[in-house]
C-alpha cells in the first residue's frame, strides 16, 4: 500500500469524484437525504394518483402551467388506493411531503384531523381568488372539516347513466329533441325504462359490474339508500345509523333487478359490463362517468360508432334525485421547512390546474371551479355538461376516519352489497351483515381525537 | 424477506480473554468500553429501543403519524387486538406461509446440495443457477413474476398448458395467489438454504466416506447413513431460520398481490402496516406489534431450549 | 457450530464419484436432474430479459415466444426516462455502502474487546448481544418508526443506515474469527507499547480480510434489497432506493411489458453484476455467516 496510486486508492478516488459531482448537483435530493434538508428537485413537487387517460390530461395541465409560467414542477405518479394515502402519510410525517398532492375528497377527514394538512382558506389562497364562491358548493362544504377548509375541489366525479342511444330510440325512451332522455320519476318509471331496454336490446336492460368490484357496488348502493334515509354511520363514524327498513327497501330494490325481473346480469365483472356496453348489447350502464373515454370512438359490428350518452339518476326510491359522487382535490401537506416562494409556487400551480380545469373535464369531470364550469370551454363538452346538476346534487361517502375511495370500507360494504345482488344473501341478512361490518369500524377507536 | 442470516448463538462460548485470567485493569477496561460503545448506542437506541417505545404506545391512542402520544387507554389496545378477527386471520396467513414454504425450502436444497456434492466439474454453474436470485431485490422479483402469471400470456400460465393443466387465477384467487408466491419464494430464496447446505456438506470429512466406500456402501446408502445424520445440526439451523423469516413474510406478499384477493393472504407484518400506516392506529399497531413479537422470540427461544437440551443430553450419554 | 474459526474452506474437493456401478449411475442421475433445475430455475431471468428486448406490440400478439424479429434496446430508454432509476441507483449505493463502512468497523471493534480486552461488565455485555441474535427487528417497524420521527431522522439516508450497524450476527463472526488470531501476534504487539486502539488497526483488521469481506457482503446485499423500512423512511420520489422505486411500477403499467421488465433487469443488474464477479467470496461469505 505504499505505491502512490495503487489500484485501491485509484478506484477512491473515482468514487470520490462521482460522489462529489452528484452531491454538488443543484438541489441533490442526494444532499437532502444526507444532512436531512428539504427536497428541492423543482420549485413544486407534486403527487398524484392518476394512470390512463386522466394521466395524459393532467401532464398537459402541468406542461401548460410550466410553459406559462416557467415553474418547474416535478410530477409524479403513485399507485392508486391505499398505497397513495399511506405514502402521502408517511411524507407528510417524515416532514418532507410534496408541495402540492392530490386527495379523493372522501379521504380527506382523515388526513385533515390527523394534522397533516394546511388550511386553504384564508392566506394566499385568498389573495389568489380561490374563495368559497367560486367553488361547486357541495366540493367545498366536503372539502371543510371542523369548520376549516383543507382541500381545493377540483372536480366532482359523479355515479351516472350511460345509455345506448340507438337502443333507447328503440324503447322509445327519448325525448323530443332526441338529446336526453324523457323524464323519469321514481322506481316505476325507472325500472319500466330498463324493461324498455330489455325489450330492445333482446338480451339486458342495464349492466352494472357486481363481482369483484367492491366499489362499484358501494357506489350504485349509496346513490339509492341515500334518496330514502341519511348516512349509514354518524359522529364522525362512531355510530352506526342503519335505517333498517330502508335498507331492507334498497336492497330488495336492487335485487329484483338482477332477480327475479331479470333485467341485469348479477354476475357481471368489469370486463362483462364493458364488453356488453361496447357492443351496444345493452340499453343502460351504471358507472361512473370517468368511464367515458372507454367508449369513445367504439365501433359496433356493424361497423357503426357506439352512440352513447351519459346523464344523471333521476331520483329512484326517494323524491330527490341523489348522486353518489366523490372529488378529486388538491392538497397542501404540512411542512415546517417548506419556504415562503415554495408555498407560493404552490398556490401558483394549483390556481394553474384550476384555471386548466376544461381539459380535466376530458376525463369526464366536472370541474369544481366554476369560471371554468359556466365557461364555454367546458358547456360544450358532451356528455360532461349533462350531468353538472350531479355536482350539486352530489352525496360523498360518510365523514369517518375509515371511509373513503379505495378504503377498506368500501371494500366489506360492497361486498356485502354484491352478494346481496348476486341473489346470495336476503335483503334482510343483508342489512344484517352491513350492520355487523360496521360495528366492527365503528367500536374501533378512532386514530384521531 | 430478506432472509437475514441469524446465526446460531454458539452454546457455551468462552468469553474469557484467552490471556490473564483475573481482574480487570483501570485503563483495559476503559479501553475495553470505548471499543463496545459505538455498538452498544445503536444497539441500545435501535434495536432495544423500538421494543421499548412499542410497549409504551401500545398502552395509548397514539396516532402514526403525529408526535405526541395521545391518550393512556391502558390494556385495552391488546383486548382489541386478541379479540380481532383480522388480526387472526393475518396471523394464520403467516403461519400458512410458513407451513407451505417451509418442508420445500428445508427439503429440496438439501437434496440439490447432495446432488451437487456428487458432481464433480461445472459446479460454480450450479451455484450460480440457484443462488443467483437470492441478490434480486424482491420488488424486481415480484415485477418478473406477475408478468409470468399474467392471465392468459404469462409464460408461467401458458406452462400450466403445454403440459396439459388448466393454470389457476394466480392473483385472483386466494388458492392461486398462496400458489403464486410459494413457487416465487421457492425460486426466490433456494438458493441461500442450499449454499448453506453445501458449504456443511464440503466439511464432511472425505476419508468418512472412503471407509463406507470400502465397506460397500452404494450412493444412497452414503447419504442416508453418513451425510444425512452429520448434516442434521445444519437441517436444524435451515429449519429455524427459515421458520423465523417465514414468519416475518411481508415483501413478496405487499408488493404482488398486496395481500389480496381480499386480504385472504395478508400477513401479520402488513396487519400492522395497514393498521398503524395507512391508518394511523399507531397504539393499536403497536399492541399488535407486540403480541406478534412475544410469538417471535417464543419460537426461536424454544428452539434454543430444545437445542440446549438435546446438547446437554448428549453431553451426559 | 461451536463458534469456529470462519477460516476459508478448501472449496473443491476431489471426485466423489466412487467405482460401483450404481454409483455411476446415481452420479449421472443427480447430474441430469441437476442441471433440469438449474436451467429452470435460469428462466426467469431469460424471460424478463428476452421480454425487455422485444417490442410491445410482438409481446401482445405472441407473448410466450421466445424470439423476436426486431430486438431493441427502446424499453431500457423509456424506464431510464419515465423512472428516477438513476437517482435510485445512487442512493442504494451510498446507503449500502455507509451501511457496510459502519457495520464492518462498529461490529469488529466490539468483538475485538470482548476478544482480547478483559473489561468490567464484558459477559453481560456478551450476553446482551447474544440475545440481540432472536430479536426480530422486521416486525418492529412501527415503534421503530415513531422513534426516528422523534430524532428527525425520517426522509435521510440515516434513518435506514443506523438501524442496520449494530448488527449481532456480525459481531459472531468477528468474534469467531478473531479469536482465531494468535494470542502471541497481540502480546507482542502489546510488549512493543502499542496501543489497543494500534492493535485493532493494525494487527487484528488486516488479519480478519475473510471476516470482513462475509460482514460486507451480507450488510451491502441485506441493504441493497431492504423494502419495509425504506419504504417508509424515503418517500421522495427522488430519494428512494431500487427495491422501493421498483415497487411502484406493480399494476401501474400493465401494458408496457417491455419496459416494465426493462426496468426489473435494470434493478437486477448491479448486484447481479456484483455477484458474477465475486461468486466464491459471496456465497462463501453467506455460507459463514449463515452457519456460525
Amino acid at each position: 500500500m505504499t505505491t502512490p496510486l495503487s489500484r485501491r486508492r485509484f478506484l477512491a478516488a473515482g468514487a470520490g469524484l462521482t460522489l462529489a459531482s452528484t452531491m454538488s448537483a443543484c438541489g441533490s435530493p442526494v444532499v437532502a437525504s444526507l444532512t436531512g434538508g428539504q427536497p428541492a428537485t423543482a420549485d413544486v413537487i407534486y403527487w398524484h394518483l392518476f394512470g390512463g387517460g386522466d394521466g395524459v390530461n393532467m401532464a398537459t395541465m402541468v406542461d401548460k402551467f410550466q410553459k406559462s409560467t416557467g415553474i418547474s414542477v416535478e410530477a409524479t405518479l403513485l399507485s392508486w388506493g391505499n398505497p397513495y394515502y399511506t405514502k402521502l402519510a408517511l411524507s407528510a410525517s417524515s416532514g418532507r411531503p410534496p408541495d402540492v398532492a392530490i386527495s379523493h375528497l372522501s379521504r380527506l377527514p382523515l388526513l385533515a384531523q390527523a394534522g397533516l394538512l394546511e388550511r386553504v382558506d384564508g392566506g394566499r389562497f385568498t389573495s389568489a381568488g380561490i374563495t368559497q364562491d367560486k367553488f361547486t358548493p357541495a366540493a367545498w362544504s366536503k372539502a371543510t372539516v371542523n369548520g376549516r377548509v383543507y382541500a381545493v375541489p377540483l372536480d366532482t366525479h359523479p355515479f351516472v347513466l350511460f345509455y345506448n342511444v340507438a337502443l333507447a330510440r328503440k324503447a322509445g325512451l327519448l325525448n323530443q329533441a332526441g338529446d336526453d332522455l324523457k323524464p323519469m320519476k321514481g322506481r316505476n318509471d325507472f325500472v319500466d325504462a330498463i324493461k324498455a331496454m330489455k325489450d330492445a336490446s333482446g338480451e339486458f336492460g342495464a349492466v352494472c359490474t357486481i363481482t369483484a368490484d367492491p366499489s362499484t357496488c358501494w357506489r350504485l348502493f349509496t346513490m339509492l339508500y341515500r334518496g330514502v334515509a341519511g348516512p349509514i354511520v354518524s359522529d364522525q363514524g362512531t355510530r352506526v345509523t342503519i335505517d333498517r327498513s330502508a335498507m331492507e327497501e334498497t336492497f330488495a330494490f336492487m335485487q329484483s333487478l338482477t332477480g327475479k325481473l331479470g333485467l341485469m346480469p348479477s354476475n357481471a365483472t368489469s370486463t362483462t359490463s364493458s364488453t356488453l356496453f361496447s357492443q351496444g348489447k345493452v340499453g343502460f350502464l351504471f358507472d361512473g362517468e370517468w368511464q367515458i373515454p372507454t367508449y369513445r370512438g367504439v365501433t359496433l359490428a356493424n361497423g357503426k360508432a357506439l352512440d352513447f350518452n351519459v346523464v344523471p339518476f333521476p331520483a329512484i326510491l326517494g323524491p330527490k334525485p341523489v348522486a353518489y359522487a366523490d372529488s378529486h382535490s388538491l392538497i397542501v401537506p404540512r411542512s415546517s421547512g417548506r419556504s415562503a416562494k415554495r408555498s407560493a409556487d404552490g398556490v401558483r400551480f394549483i390556481k394553474g390546474l384550476l384555471n386548466e380545469s376544461a381539459i380535466w373535464a376530458g376525463g369526464g369531470h366536472i370541474p369544481a371551479w366554476l369560471p371554468v364550469q359556466q365557461s364555454k370551454a367546458f358547456l360544450h363538452q358532451k356528455p360532461q355538461s349533462n350531468y353538472i346538476q350531479a355536482a350539486f346534487n352530489a352525496v360523498y361517502d360518510p365523514v369517518a376516519w375509515y371511509t373513503g375511495a379505495g378504503s377498506d370500507f368500501q371494500t366489506a360494504m360492497g361486498s356485502v352489497i354484491s352478494s346481496v345482488m348476486t341473489g346470495n344473501t336476503s335483503p334482510k341478512s343483508g342489512v344484517d351483515a352491513m350492520t355487523a361490518s360496521l360495528k366492527q369500524f365503528s367500536t374501533a377507536r378512532p386514530p384521531v381525537d | 424477506m430478506t432472509t437475514s442470516a441469524l446465526a446460531a448463538p454458539a452454546t457455551g462460548v468462552n468469553t474469557d480473554v484467552r490471556r490473564r485470567p483475573g481482574q480487570a485493569q483501570g485503563g483495559e477496561n476503559r479501553s475495553g468500553w470505548l471499543f463496545a460503545t459505538p455498538f452498544l448506542v445503536l444497539y441500545v437506541a435501535f434495536l432495544i429501543g423500538p421494543v421499548l417505545i412499542g410497549l409504551v404506545i401500545s398502552l395509548f391512542n397514539t396516532t402514526t403519524v403525529t408526535s405526541g402520544l395521545g391518550s393512556w387507554v391502558g390494556l385495552s389496545n391488546y383486548a382489541a387486538v386478541l379479540s380481532n378477527g383480522d388480526f387472526w386471520a393475518s396471523m394464520w396467513h403467516s403461519v400458512l406461509f410458513t407451513l407451505l414454504t417451509t418442508p420445500l425450502l428445508v427439503l429440496l436444497p438439501l437434496l440439490f446440495a447432495v446432488f451437487a456434492s456428487r458432481v464433480v466439474h461445472n459446479r460454480w454453474f450450479f451455484r450460480l443457477a440457484f443462488f443467483a436470485p437470492y441478490v434480486v431485490p424482491s420488488s424486481a422479483v415480484c415485477l418478473i413474476f406477475a408478468f409470468m402469471y399474467t392471465p392468459q400470456t404469462g409464460l408461467v400460465t401458458n406452462a400450466f398448458g403445454w403440459v396439459g393443466l388448466t393454470a389457476p387465477n394466480f392473483l385472483g384467487t386466494t388458492s392461486g395467489a398462496w400458489f403464486a408466491v410459494v413457487l416465487l419464494t421457492l425460486w426466490w430464496t433456494f438458493g441461500f438454504n442450499f449454499i448453506l447446505y453445501t458449504a456443511a456438506i464440503q466439511d464432511i470429512s472425505e476419508e468418512v466416506y472412503e471407509a463406507a466406500s470400502i465397506d460397500g456402501a452404494g450412493p444412497w446408502q452414503q447419504i442416508r447413513s453418513i451425510t444425512i445424520p452429520l448434516l442434521r445440526p445444519t437441517m436444524s439451523l435451515v429449519l429455524i431460520l427459515q421458520v423465523l423469516a417465514s414468519l416475518k413474510v411481508f415483501d413478496q406478499i405487499y408488493i404482488l398481490l398486496a395481500g389480496g384477493p381480499n386480504y385472504s393472504t395478508r400477513p401479520v407484518i402488513e396487519y400492522i402496516y395497514d393498521t398503524g400506516f395507512t391508518s394511523y392506529r399507531g397504539g393499536y399497531a403497536a399492541a399488535a406489534t407486540m403480541v406478534y413479537f412475544v410469538i417471535l422470540v417464543a419460537v426461536s427461544a424454544g428452539w434454543l431450549l430444545v437445542r440446549r437440551s438435546r446438547t446437554a443430553t448428549a453431553a451426559n450419554a | 457450530m461451536s463458534a469456529t474459526v470462519a477460516t476459508s474452506r478448501t472449496p473443491s474437493r476431489s471426485s466423489r464419484r466412487r467405482g460401483t456401478d450404481a454409483g455411476g449411475l446415481f452420479n449421472r442421475l443427480a447430474v441430469t436432474c441437476l442441471t433440469l433445475f438449474a436451467l429452470i430455475w435460469l428462466v426467469p431471468f431469460l424471460w424478463a430479459l428476452i421480454t425487455s428486448l422485444r417490442p410491445d406490440s410482438e409481446i401482445a400478439a405472441h407473448p410466450t415466444r421466445p424470439w423476436s424479429n426486431n430486438w431493441n434496446l427502446d424499453a431500457y430508454r423509456a424506464a431510464w426516462h419515465s423512472t428516477a432509476i438513476g437517482w435510485w441507483y445512487v442512493n442504494s449505493f451510498i446507503i449500502s455502502t455507509l451501511a457496510v463502512i459502519f457495520t464492518v468497523v462498529v461490529c469488529s471493534m466490539v468483538a475485538f474487546a470482548l476478544v482480547n480486552l478483559n473489561f468490567r461488565g464484558k459477559h453481560a455485555v456478551f450476553a446482551v448481544i447474544l440475545a440481540g441474535l432472536m430479536l426480530p427487528t422486521e416486525a418492529l417497524v412501527l415503534p421503530q418508526f415513531m422513534e426516528f420521527r422523534a430524532l428527525h431522522l425520517l426522509g435521510t439516508y440515516w434513518g435506514i443506515i443506523l438501524p442496520a450497524v449494530a448488527l449481532p450476527v456480525a459481531v459472531f463472526v468477528f468474534h469467531a474469527f478473531i479469536k482465531g488470531i494468535p494470542v502471541a501476534l497481540i502480546e507482542a504487539a502489546r510488549l512493543d507499547g502499542a496501543s489497543w486502539w494500534r492493535i485493532y488497526y493494525q494487527v487484528c483488521m488486516p488479519l480478519c480480510r475473510p471476516a470482513i469481506s462475509a460482514v460486507a457482503i451480507l450488510t451491502f446485499i441485506t441493504s441493497w434489497n431492504a423494502f419495509l423500512w425504506p419504504l417508509l423512511v424515503l418517500t421522495q420520489t427522488k430519494s428512494q432506493t431500487i427495491p422501493v422505486g421498483l415497487s411502484g411500477l406493480i399494476g401501474g403499467a400493465a401494458i408496457q411489458y417491455a419496459q416494465t421488465m426493462a426496468s426489473s433487469v435494470l434493478g437486477i443488474l448491479p448486484l447481479l453484476a456484483v455477484f458474477l464477479v465475486l461468486q466464491r467470496q459471496i456465497t462463501q461469505g453467506v455460507a459463514n455467516t449463515g452457519i456460525k
